[in-house]
C-alpha cells in the first residue's frame, strides 16, 4: 500500500518533469529516502540529488533547490546544501502523519520546476501487548486476546504464537476486524502445557508480549450441564431433587457447580452453598423449600479446582414441592345483618382464602363450628369463604379451620357477642398515612390484650355505596398497610376494630387518601346576598367524588371587568364568605378554587352586579318624601277646609240672582200661569249662570211603587200647600218652579231689580198639615235663614249641607235642566218627581211625620185620610182641586203653629254666611 | 545417528521410522517440558495421568468413528478377532506379577517406547484415512499422543532417567507386506486402535502407581480407585 502510493507519486513526478523539460524522459533528480516511515516526534532528513544533465540544461545547482511540504514552501533555514548537486532538508519533531514532500528548482525566469516528490508516513512503533489471556470453550478451539497498547497510526500486524516444549504450532494471524484476539486453528491438547505469546509488528518495529505458559485445561469453559430435571417427594414437602447430565468434559476433569433457584413469581435467585456442590455429580437435593410452591432451578459448572471459567447457565427447569397442611388459620370475621325473625340474628361469617404460601396446597373446604353458650357444638362444611347463619341473640363462639389434601389448619376462633353486648375499648391515636405507595394505618393498642385487629376500609363516594374490604392483623401489630388494590385520589374510610377474647371492641374510623390530587371540579360560588358595598358569597362543599383529597382551603378570586383580580383565602370549613369594600353599581366576576395538598381547581365564574343603592335606601328617601307630601297636602286640605268660607267668599261669592227674586210677588195666589213666561225670561235673561240647583233624581218615574204612590199623594198635597205658602223671597229653586211659573213678568222685573243686593232664603216647606215640615227635604233650602227643623235633626241638615256644599253643581244643573224641560210639558209632574225624590231620601222622616200627624190630628184622622186618598187620586190626574187643598193647608198651618215650631215658611237670616245658589 | 532420516520416500515404514526418530531426537533436547520451573515430578506425573485419561476419552470417540469408517464387522461391539499380523505392535498386556515387578524406570521406558511406536503407526493410519473429519480427529489424537510422549519424557527427565535410544536394529517397523489384503490392512488398523486403548489403560495404572509412590499423602485417596480399576 505504502509502496503503491509512493510509486504513484513517483510516476506523477516523472510525468510532470518530462512535460516541463520537454525532451527529458527521466526525472531531473531524486530524493532519498524514497519511501520513509518516520516515527512521530523524531527528526527526519531528506536529500535531493540533481542530475548533472539536468543541471546543465537548466543552468542550476543544488542551491537552487527549494522544498515544499503539502504545497507549502519549507523555510530556507531547514535546508542544507551538501554539495553542488545535493541539498538536504531536516524536519524536527515530525507531527504530521502523512506529508507530501517535494524537491523543486527555480530556473531562470523564476519558473519553478518540480524535481521529485515523496510521501512521508509517520506513526509509532507497536507497544508491547499486555494482558494476554486465553480461553478454551469446550469442544472448540482456543481463543486468546490481549491489550494492544497505544494507537500506532500504522498498519500493525499481531501474531499469536504458541508452542509446546517439543513442538511449535502454526501462527495465528489476527483478522483485520479483530486485531486484539485470535482463535488458533488446532484443537488444544489438555494436560500439556502450552506457551503462548503475541508479536506486534509494523513498519517502525516489532515487539513481543510476555510469554504465558498454561495447561489448556485450566482455561477451559465447559459446556453447561443439560437435561436438568426436577422431581418432588411425597414424604417431604420441603425438598426437590435435581438431576442433570454433565458435559463430556467430566470424563477427564472434575467439576464443581453452582445451583440457583427461585420461586416462580420471584426474580431473585437463591444460591445453594457452593461447598455443597464442589464436586462432580449429576444430582442434588434442595432442602428447606416451601410446600406446594413452584421453584425454578438452573445450574452451571466449572473445573473443580477453580481454574478456568464457569460454564453458561443451563436451561431452567421447574418443579413444585409436595403439599403440606395449611400452616396458618385464615383471617376470620363476621357481619351481623338484621333478621326479620324475632329473637334471631343473621350472622355472616367471612374469611379470607389463605395465600399459597400458607395454604400449602389446594384448599378443599372449610370447616366451621358454632357453639352457643353452654350448648352443643355444631359442625358445618363450607366451600366458599362466607357463610350466613341465623343465630339467637346469645353469645356464640365460632371456629374455622381450612383443609387441604394433607391436613387441617389450626382453628381461628371468633366470639360473636350477645345481642345486648356493648363494645368498648377502642384503639387510640388512630392514624392513616400514605408511604411508599401504600396506605399505612397506625394505632395505639387498648390497655387490654388484643387477640387480633380487624381493619375494614371502603371508598367513600356519593355515587356508589361503601363496599368494605377487610384484613386481619395479629394482636401484637399496631402498624400495617392496607393490602388491597387501592386507587389514588379516592377517599378511604378505614375502620380498626380490636378483637378481644370476649368479643370485638368498639371500632375507630379515619379517612385517608393513598395519594391526593387536585380536585377534579372547583366549587360553584354564588351570591347569597348582594349589597351596595358587599356581597355574601356562598357555596356548597365539594362532593367527595371530586375532592380527590382533603380540601385544605378555598381561594376566592373576584374582580371587576377592568380591575385586577383579588384573591381571598378561606378556611375549608366555611361555606360562606362576605366580600366587603365593593363598589356599588359594578359588575363583579367571582370564582373560587378549592385546594387539596396536591393543588387546586377553579370553579365556574359567577358574575353579579352590586346595586346602586343599598337595601332600604330608596325606601328611606321615598317614604319620608311621600309622607311629607301627604302631610303637606293634608295640611292644605285642612287649611282649606277650615277657611273654606273665606275662600269661598273670595273666590266664589254667592251672588243672588235678582231675576229669581220672588220677594216682589210673595203671594201664594199668583196663578202658575207664568210658567212659560218665566221660562222665557229665564232663557232670555241668560242670567242664571250662578244658579244653584238641587237635583233630585227623577229617573224612572213612570211606574211609581206603592210607597211612591203614597208619597205622590203626599206631595200632591205638598205642592198644593207650597203653592199656598212658599215664599218667593230670595228667588225660587227649581223645585219652586211653580213659583216662577206663577210670577208674572212684572214681578220678574222687580225681582231682577233686587237680585243684586238682597239675598233671600226661600223656606220651602211642605208638609202635610204643617206636621211634617221636616219632610221638606226638598232638596234644598233656598233660605238664607237657618233651617231650624234641620238643626233639630242633624241628619237632615247633613243631607242638606251635603247637597249644598259637596254635591257639586253638575247634578243641580242637570236637575235644573231636567226640571225645566219637564216644566215645559207638565209642571205638575215636576212636583211629583221632586217629592218622590224627597221621599226616597227621607222616608223615615216621612213615616215619623205621619206618626206625628196621626198623634196630633187624631180628630181629623178618618176624614183626612180619606180625603188624602181622594186627593192623591185626583192630583194624579190634574190640579183640579186647588180650593180644597188650600183648606187643608190652612189646617196644616195651624197644626204647625200649635206645635210651636215656626217652620220654614218664614224668611230667615242667612246662616253661616252661605247663600243658597239661585 | 539417524540413518533413516534422509530417506522419507521409502514407503510407509520409512516414514514412520522417520517421524519416530524425529520425535525421539527432539525430546532429549528439551531441558524440561514444564517451563514454569521444576516443582518435582509430582505434578508432571499427575498431569501425565490426566493426559492418559484424556487420551482414553479421545480414543473412545476416535475409535468409534474409525471403526465405523472401516465398516462391519470391525464396528460390531463383540467383534474380537485373533491378533494376526500385528506382531510388530508393542503389546500392552503383560502378566500382573511381571507388571508389579517393574521398576519405575523400566515402566516409564516401556511406556515411552510403546507410544513412540504407536504414534508412528497412527500417523501412517492418518495418511490412509479417507475423510477429512477422520483425518482431523486422527491428527488431533496424534498431537495429543505426542503431548503424552513429551509428558512421559518430562517425567523421566524429572526422575533423572535417560530417554531410551532407539537402536537401528530393534526399531519397530510397521511394514505391511505386499500380500496384505484390504481386510488384513483393516485388521491391522483395528488392532492398532485396540492396542492403543490397552496401552492407555495400562499407562493410567502405571502413572497412578507412580503418582501414589511420589505423593504418599494422596495414596489413601487414590488407592480405592485403583483397586476398582483392577
Amino acid at each position: 500500500m505504502l509502496t503503491l502510493q509512493t510509486w504513484i507519486v513517483h510516476v506523477l513526478f516523472i510525468f510532470f518533469t518530462t512535460e516541463s523539460v520537454g525532451e527529458l524522459l527521466e526525472p531531473c533528480g531524486y530524493i532519498k529516502p524514497e519511501s520513509p516511515v518516520v516515527q512521530l516526534g523524531s527528526n527526519f532528513t531528506a536529500v535531493c540529488v540533481l542530475k548533472e544533465k539536468c543541471m546543465d540544461y537548466f543552468h542550476v545547482n543544488a542551491s537552487y533547490i527549494f522544498w515544499k511540504t503539502n504545497h507549502l514552501t519549507v523555510p530556507k533555514e531547514q535546508y542544507t546544501t551538501i554539495n553542488k548537486t545535493a541539498s538536504s532538508v531536516t524536519f524536527t519533531d515530525t507531527s504530521s502523519l502523512n506529508t507530501q514532500l517535494t524537491c523543486n528548482i527555480r530556473t531562470f525566469g523564476q519558473i519553478d520546476q518540480n524535481v521529485y516528490g515523496i510521501r512521508i508516513i509517520s506513526g509509532l512503533p507497536p507497544e508491547k501487548p499486555k494482558n494476554l489471556s486465553c480461553i478454551v470453550n469446550e469442544g472448540k478451539k482456543m481463543m486468546c486476546q490481549w491489550d494492544p497498547g497505544r494507537e500506532t497510526y500504522l498498519e500493525t500486524n499481531f501474531t499469536l504464537k504458541s508452542e509446546w516444549a517439543t513442538e511449535k504450532f502454526a501462527d495465528c494471524k489476527t483478522k483485520r476486524d479483530t486485531p486484539t484476539s485470535c482463535t488458533v486453528d488446532y484443537s488444544p491438547v489438555y494436560f500439556v502445557n502450552t506457551e503462548v505469546w503475541v508479536e506486534a509488528e509494523n513498519a517502525l518495529g516489532k515487539v513481543t508480549s510476555d510469554h504465558i505458559n498454561f495447561d489448556p485445561v485450566d482455561k477451559v469453559k465447559p459446556n453447561p450441564p443439560h437435561n436438568l430435571s426436577v422431581s418432588n417427594s411425597e414424604e417431604l414437602s420441603s425438598i426437590l431433587k435435581l438431576t442433570w447430565i454433565n458435559s463430556s468434559i467430566q470424563d477427564f476433569i472434575r467439576l464443581k457447580y453452582n445451583i440457583q433457584y427461585r420461586t416462580r413469581d420471584s426474580s431473585v435467585w437463591n444460591q445453594i452453598p457452593p461447598e455443597d456442590t464442589a464436586s462432580t455429580r449429576s444430582s442434588f437435593t434442595v432442602q428447606d423449600l416451601k410446600p406446594f410452591t413452584e421453584y425454578v432451578f438452573r445450574i452451571r459448572c466449572m473445573k473443580e479446582d477453580g481454574k478456568g471459567f464457569w460454564s453458561d447457565w443451563s436451561e431452567e427447569a421447574s418443579g413444585i414441592t409436595y403439599e403440606d397442611r395449611p400452616s396458618k388459620a385464615p383471617s376470620f370475621w363476621y357481619k351481623i345483618e338484621p333478621s326479620h325473625t324475632h329473637g334471631y340474628r343473621s350472622v355472616q361469617l367471612i374469611w379470607k382464602t389463605l395465600p399459597p404460601f400458607e395454604a400449602n396446597g389446594k384448599i378443599l373446604d372449610y370447616e366451621v363450628t358454632l357453639t352457643r353458650w353452654k350448648s352443643r357444638l355444631q359442625n358445618y362444611t363450607v366451600n366458599e369463604t362466607k357463610w350466613t347463619v341465623n343465630i339467637t341473640n346469645d353469645r356464640y363462639i365460632a371456629t374455622l379451620t381450612v383443609r387441604n389434601l394433607v391436613g387441617k389448619s389450626d382453628a381461628a376462633v371468633l366470639t360473636i357477642p350477645a345481642y345486648d353486648f356493648k363494645a368498648t375499648r377502642p384503639v387510640r391515636d388512630l392514624k392513616a398515612f400514605p408511604k411508599d405507595n401504600m396506605l399505612w394505618v397506625e394505632w395505639t393498642a387498648p390497655n387490654e390484650s388484643v387477640n387480633k385487629y380487624i381493619l375494614e376500609w371502603c371508598v367513600l363516594s356519593d355515587k356508589s355505596p361503601c363496599i368494605p374490604d377487610w384484613q386481619q392483623e395479629d394482636g401484637l401489630v399496631h402498624r400495617t398497610y392496607l393490602r388491597g388494590n387501592l386507587a389514588e385520589s379516592k377517599c378511604y374510610l378505614i375502620t380498626v376494630t380490636p378483637v378481644f377474647a370476649d368479643g370485638p371492641g368498639s371500632p375507630e374510623s379515619i379517612k385517608a387518601y393513598l395519594k391526593q390530587a387536585p380536585p377534579s371540579k372547583g366549587p360553584t360560588v354564588r351570591t347569597k346576598k348582594v349589597g351596595k358595598n358587599e356581597a355574601v358569597l356562598e357555596w356548597d362543599q365539594l362532593p367527595v367524588d371530586v375532592q380527590n383529597g382533603f380540601i385544605r382551603n378555598y381561594t376566592i378570586f373576584y374582580r371587576t371587568i377592568i380591575g385586577n383580580e383579588t384573591a381571598v383565602n378561606v378556611d375549608s370549613s366555611h361555606t360562606e364568605y362576605t366580600l366587603s369594600s365593593l363598589t356599588s353599581d359594578t359588575l363583579y366576576m367571582v370564582r373560587m378554587a378549592a385546594y387539596t395538598d396536591e393543588g387546586g381547581k377553579d370553579g365556574p365564574e359567577f358574575t353579579f352586579t352590586t346595586p346602586k343603592f343599598a337595601q332600604g335606601e330608596i325606601e328611606a328617601i321615598v317614604v319620608p318624601v311621600c309622607l311629607a307630601f301627604l302631610l303637606t297636602t293634608l295640611l292644605g286640605v285642612l287649611f282649606c277646609f277650615n277657611k273654606r268660607d273665606l275662600i269661598k267668599k273670595h273666590i266664589w261669592p254667592n251672588v243672588p240672582d235678582p231675576s229669581k227674586s220672588h220677594i216682589a210677588q210673595w203671594s201664594p195666589h199668583t196663578p202658575p200661569r207664568h210658567n212659560f213666561n218665566s221660562k222665557d225670561q229665564m232663557y232670555s235673561d241668560g242670567n242664571f249662570t250662578d244658579v244653584s240647583v238641587v237635583e233630585i233624581e227623577a229617573a224612572n218615574d213612570k211606574k211609581p211603587f206603592p210607597e211612591d204612590l203614597k208619597s205622590l199623594d203626599l206631595f200632591k198635597k205638598e205642592k198644593i200647600s207650597t203653592e199656598g205658602h212658599s215664599s218667593g223671597i230670595g228667588g225660587s229653586s227649581c223645585m219652586s218652579s211653580s213659583r216662577p211659573s206663577i210670577s208674572s213678568s212684572d214681578e220678574n222685573e222687580s225681582a231682577q231689580n233686587t237680585s243684586g243686593t238682597v239675598q233671600y232664603s226661600t223656606v220651602v216647606h211642605s208638609g202635610y198639615r204643617h206636621q211634617v215640615p221636616s219632610v221638606q227635604v226638598f232638596s234644598r233650602s233656598e233660605s238664607t235663614q237657618p233651617l231650624l227643623d234641620s238643626e233639630e235633626r242633624p241628619e237632615d241638615l247633613q243631607l242638606v249641607e251635603n247637597t249644598e256644599s259637596s254635591a257639586g253643581s253638575f247634578p243641580r244643573q242637570q236637575y235644573f235642566k231636567q226640571n225645566c224641560s219637564q216644566r215645559d210639558t207638565s209642571p205638575d209632574i215636576s212636583h211629583f218627581e221632586r217629592s218622590k225624590q224627597v221621599s226616597s231620601v227621607n222616608e223615615e222622616d216621612f213615616v215619623r211625620l205621619k206618626q206625628q200627624m196621626s198623634d196630633i190630628s187624631k180628630p181629623f184622622e178618618a176624614g183626612q185620610m180619606k180625603m188624602f186618598q181622594e186627593i192623591s187620586v185626583a192630583d194624579a190626574f190634574g190640579p183640579h182641586t186647588d180650593g180644597l187643598v188650600e183648606g187643608f193647608e190652612t189646617v196644616g198651618m195651624e197644626a204647625a203653629v200649635d206645635e210651636g215650631m215656626p217652620k220654614s215658611y218664614l224668611p230667615q237670616t242667612v246662616r253661616r254666611g252661605g247663600y243658597m245658589p239661585q | 545417528m539417524l540413518p533413516a532420516a534422509g530417506e522419507p520416500a521409502a514407503g510407509d515404514s520409512w516414514g514412520l521410522l522417520a517421524c519416530l526418530c524425529t520425535v525421539l531426537w527432539h525430546l532429549p533436547a528439551v531441558p524440561a517440558l514444564n517451563r514454569t520451573g521444576d516443582p518435582g515430578p509430582g505434578p508432571s506425573i499427575q498431569k501425565t495421568y490426566d493426559l492418559t485419561r484424556y487420551l482414553e476419552h479421545q480414543l473412545r470417540s476416535l475409535a468409534g468413528t474409525y471403526l465405523n469408517y472401516l465398516g462391519p464387522p470391525f464396528n460390531e461391539p463383540d467383534f474380537n478377532p485373533p491378533r494376526l499380523g500385528a506382531e510388530t505392535l508393542p503389546r500392552a498386556t503383560v502378566n500382573l506379577d511381571v507388571w508389579r515387578s517393574l521398576n519405575d524406570k523400566l515402566r516409564l521406558t516401556q511406556n515411552y517406547e510403546a507410544y513412540s511406536h504407536l504414534l508412528c503407526y497412527l500417523r501412517g493410519l492418518n495418511r490412509q484415512a479417507a475423510t477429512a473429519e477422520l483425518r482431523r480427529s486422527l491428527a488431533h489424537f496424534c498431537t495429543s499422543l505426542q503431548g503424552l510422549l513429551g509428558s512421559i519424557a518430562g517425567v523421566m527427565a524429572a526422575l533423572g532417567y535417560p530417554l531410551p535410544q532407539p537402536l537401528p536394529g530393534t526399531e519397530p517397523t510397521w511394514a505391511p507386506g505386499p500380500a496384505h489384503s484390504d481386510f488384513l490392512q483393516k485388521m491391522d488398523d483395528f488392532w492398532l486402535l485396540k492396542e492403543l486403548q490397552t496401552w492407555l489403560w495400562r499407562s493410567a495404572k502405571d502413572f497412578n502407581r507412580l503418582k501414589k509412590k511420589m505423593q504418599p499423602p494422596a495414596a489413601a485417596v487414590t488407592l480405592p480407585l485403583e483397586a476398582h480399576g483392577f
